[in-house]
């Protein structure tokens, strides 16, 4: 025989049951409620932090390449050889080049400092080119231009900056490298993928040779190579560097650094989803005992609606749906809270903010799944008491 | 002039046995006629088996042996599906305790005796409010259940049965919670439903109920006596 309960009624009927017991309906909700956003703030902040990645990525490039000489067997480096960068500018899809000098001149904030406490800040001779390869900003000032090279001027690394307590160059400011007075003219931004660089100071290649008589050998090269052809440029630049020891020479790209980094993360990202999964279990499973206890306390009802004309379909259903609204709801709300906490976090963090709406419907659909999955049984149970026993006194 | 009234329910040796242990026989062998029309009281000690009978006419209960035959159609072979859909459409039930549904206002509670019929919700909650008016309850349309008193959340119980407009009304003691006044009241509506044609079955402890009523039907352990 034919259903006559339209599906609109059929909702209504489910949501009277809902709404007839606002608190213990919203008490069930919250175990899906808690689930899901864990889930959509897991999901989102993974997915920030990666679409934050992307975006440094992009701004520093994946086609940066370091060149330096491999560490000895006792710590000591070795050099390049001479005449490196030209070889390494005849190399095809190179399209920028340029090197530093790495020295051990003390760094300290004033005279005031003993010699023994440097605080792990070097001191890197560069020419002009390094920031436009390293794709680096300042934050304030210049950078070491051909103008300045040959005068006592510095600039900050990020990280050195702080440590030395310069935030601001709205007054003049000088630093002791070694023992002579440097005027600081620039901070940089954060390199991110040169934690190196933001721990140094830089200073001129004309000024190094004059004062410290630091000669121009590079130790460390940087690279711009084509996008397409980066593995390339990769494989044949420790060869091109030192054709008789290629082994001598370690390159790198840096953006690897990140891209372990950002994989750790997954790993730790799905551990987070995994926890949130069993919110979501535990949650279902709350859902189907209360709608149990549900079932038994509303016989009364089950025997009226029997006994004007419902089908035991037609009651399956109604608890049914009732189990997937209670979930659905705390579906909705954990991905509000879960799309809150998302956005509460990157605006902490300062990161791009992105949630893939793919994930939040996934999210939803899961808790709507979980509903009448955990609706199942109760339902079930539901449909099969017998209406005389129902509304028997 | 009135012509002879068919017979519209027909028991034959129907029985009912609870499973056990030990194996209860509440309906024990009832054969029963009841006409088109006919206001039949059933009357009986507790546990002699009245709500059981009425719960078997009002096909809410299966049968251990027997038949039973409605309008001619013999409803023991039909199917459970067919059998909510002869309830909702064939046969209106009063119960003791109401059962309305709390969160529900009068005029909704009496509109769901719709609900199963495929009748939009307009259309139900106009019914309802025509029902309710005729029970006397024109100005508590939106009242829920605990604002009204126990007699006239009986009467919307009674306009819930009403309101899919039944051959049978089938009621299980509907004035035992209530007062004499409520009490006399509801039976007075039931007459005088029983006057427009509607077949009513009622179960009652009240003998002056019973004595105003055309046919009693005495039970004791299951069987007819009376």
């Amino acid at each position: 025989m034919k259903q006559k309960l339209k599906k609109k009624d059929l909702f209504f009927v489910a949501l009277y049951g809902v709404k007839s017991r606002r608190g213990r309906a919203a008490l069930t909700s919250i175990g899906i409620g808690i689930g899901i956003a864990a889930i959509v703030a897991v999901t989102g902040i993974s997915a920030s932090g990666r679409a934050d990645l992307l975006a440094t990525l992009e701004s520093l490039g994946t086609n940066l390449i370091k060149a330096s000489p491999q560490a000895g067997f006792f710590g000591t480096q070795e050099k390049l050889p001479d005449g490196v960068l030209g070889m390494v500018e005849r190399i095809g899809p190179v399209e920028e080049v340029t090197s530093t000098t790495q020295t051990d001149l003390l760094v300290r904030r004033t005279d005031f400092i003993s010699e023994f406490e440097g605080g792990g800040i070097s001191t890197v001779v560069t020419s002009s080119e390094l920031l436009d390869v390293v794709g680096g900003n300042l934050t304030e000032g210049r950078f070491i231009d051909k103008g300045l090279s040959n005068i006592p001027v510095t600039v900050l690394g990020n990280v050195t900056a702080s440590r030395l307590g310069i935030t601001s160059l709205a007054k003049p400011t000088k630093i002791l490298i070694e023992n002579e007075w440097f005027g600081v003219v620039g901070i940089l931004d954060e390199l991110k993928i040169h934690p190196d660089l933001d721990r140094s100071v830089f200073i001129g290649y004309g000024v190094a040779e004059t004062l410290f008589n630091v000669d121009r050998e590079p130790t460390t090269i940087y690279v711009r190579a084509n996008p397409t052809y980066v593995e390339d440029v990769v494989e044949v630049l420790a060869p091109s560097m030192n054709p008789e020891n290629p082994d001598q020479v370690s390159v790198s790209r840096p953006s690897d650094a990140l891209e372990a980094q950002e994989a750790a993360e997954v790993a730790f990202t799905n551990l987070l989803l995994g926890l949130g999964s069993v919110a979501l279990l535990v949650g279902g499973v709350a859902i189907a005992n209360v709608m149990v206890m549900s079932v038994l306390e509303r016989r009364m009802e089950i025997g009226v609606r029997r006994s004007i004309g419902a089908t035991r379909k037609e009651i399956r259903y109604q608890f049914l749906l009732e189990s997937i609204l209670l979930s659905g709801a705390g579906g909705l709300i954990g991905v509000l809270l879960g799309v809150g906490v998302t956005l509460g976090y990157t605006n902490y963090t300062n990161i791009v903010f992105s949630i893939p709406a793919l994930e939040v419907l996934s999210a939803i659909l899961l808790a709507l799944l979980i509903g009448a999955l955990s609706g199942v049984y109760p339902a079930i149970k539901a449909s099969k008491i017998q209406p005389a026993e129902a509304v028997r006194k | 002039m009135k012509t002879k009234a068919k017979t519209v329910i027909s028991l034959k040796n129907i029985s009912k046995v609870y499973e056990g242990p030990p194996p209860v026989k509440a309906v024990d062998n009832i054969s029963l006629d009841i006409k088109e029309g006919d206001l039949v009281s059933i009357v009986g000690q507790s546990g002699s088996g009245k709500s059981t009978l009425l719960n078997m006419i009002g096909l809410l209960d299966s049968l251990t042996e027997g038949a039973i035959e409605i309008e001619g159609q013999d409803v023991s072979v039909m199917s459970d599906n067919e059998l909510s859909k002869f309830r909702g459409e064939k046969i209106g039930f009063i119960f003791q305790s109401f059962f309305l549904l709390p969160g529900l206002t009068a005029q909704e509670n009496v509109a769901e005796g719709l609900l199963y019929q495929g009748i939009k919700r307009e259309e139900r909650l106009k019914r309802a409010k025509k029902v309710l008016q005729d029970v006397g309850l024109g100005d508590r349309l939106e009242h829920l259940p605990k604002e009204l008193s126990g007699g006239e959340q009986q009467r919307v119980a009674v306009a819930r049965a009403l309101v899919q407009n039944p051959a049978f009304v089938l009621a299980d003691e509907p004035t035992g919670n209530l007062d004499k006044q409520s009490g006399d009241n509801i039976l007075s509506i039931l007459k005088e439903l029983n006057k427009q044609g509607k077949t009513i079955i009622m179960i009652t402890h009240n003998l002056d109920h019973a004595k105003k009523f055309k046919k009693v039907v005495k039970l004791v352990d299951g069987r007819v006596v009376a």
